[in-house]
């Protein structure tokens, strides 16, 4: 097989390398709507970053982020967080996403950082939250659950 | 449609194309709006590579998912009210039954449920597969009111209704 997510061997080394640009290359829309991870200053883990893109906006008139995309973005963060944090390498495949909308997220970049609140064998459950100008003003908060699938089976 | 009348379907129909389009996101991608009752609200998403959420396996991101539910549902209520309002998500749950694969477009549909006098609840359904849902979206919207909504809010949605051929 190719090298890709159903790719065990793939996967593997890029986790153990941190390549998370390598996972990103992978998902075409996640790229569109300007899609980065940066290494955490508070943790071990990671940031991730959604770019102020012209094409990510929802609402011309406040001007304001579409909450679709900021939904995608927090999706993302989600999976590729969950990709890095748990103790095998897993693929995970989303379950279902539930996103509350605090604040207007303004065209200006967006961090979001994740906790893997529950690593099971088959199901795993992340919170993420994103903000523009400090944490302790979140735009959004997202809880997901995911399947945990197993690499060697071709997926989950 | 003259300012005394109740819009027609096709009106809506007009008016909604015109919202997304206004909407640099939905314009981009290309988001259809197909039909339009004030209970439903029916819209395709073209295909085209970059919806894309893994690339090997040839399936649909995710989140856009979650952002074509959010754009139907959010549409969907503009129809329902009495007057056009704005009305910003308040939350969005979607679930997924099955991921969207390469090579077609994406069917939205969404219905107002029950609009109270702060909220406007919808339930949203996406397939590329007549029967073959991909996933379900339950989107809760809030009524910022008449006060709130910008001046010329509906004119806009209504604009050029007269200057097409």
């Amino acid at each position: 097989m190719r090298e890709g997510f159903g790719d065990l061997e793939w996967l593997a080394r890029t986790r153990a390398e941190g390549d998370v640009e390598a996972w990103l290359a992978l998902m075409p829309y996640a790229r569109r709507i300007g899609i980065s991870a940066l290494p955490d200053p508070q943790s071990e883990g990671l940031l991730f970053r959604l770019e102020p893109c012209e094409g990510n906006v929802g609402n011309v008139l406040l001007p304001a982020l579409h909450g679709g995309v900021v939904a995608a973005f927090m999706e993302t963060a989600a999976t590729l967080d969950l990709m890095l944090a748990t103790r095998t390498p897993r693929l995970p495949r989303i379950v279902d996403i539930s996103i509350d909308y605090l604040r207007t997220a303004r065209v200006t970049p967006t961090l979001a950082r994740c906790s893997l609140l529950r690593e099971g064998r088959r199901m795993g459950n992340v919170r993420v939250c994103a903000w523009q100008e400090r944490e302790a003003v979140p735009v959004a908060t997202a809880r997901l659950h995911f399947v945990l699938g197993d690499p060697a089976e071709g997926g989950a | 449609m003259t300012h005394d009348q109740t819009p027609s379907n096709a009106d809506w129909r007009r008016a909604l194309t015109r919202f997304v389009t206004v909407i640099p996101h939905t314009r981009e991608l290309g988001l259809e709006v197909l039909e339009v009752a004030p209970a439903l609200t029916t819209m395709r998403l073209p295909w085209r590579d970059d919806l894309l959420g893994d690339t090997t396996r040839g399936l649909v991101h995710g989140g856009v998912l979650t952002m074509l539910l959010d754009t139907v549902c959010g549409s969907a209520v503009l129809p329902a009210l009495p007057a056009p309002e704005v009305c910003p998500t308040l939350d969005l749950r979607v679930d997924h039954f099955r991921p969207g694969v390469a090579g077609q477009a994406i069917f939205a549909e969404a219905r107002v449920i029950r609009i109270t006098e702060s909220v406007v609840f919808t339930e949203g359904t996406l397939w590329q597969e007549t029967g073959r849902p991909l996933a379900r979206g339950i989107g809760n919207f809030v009524r910022l009111g008449p006060r709130n909504t910008p001046e010329g809010f509906a004119e806009a949605l209504f604009a050029e209704e007269n200057g097409h051929a």
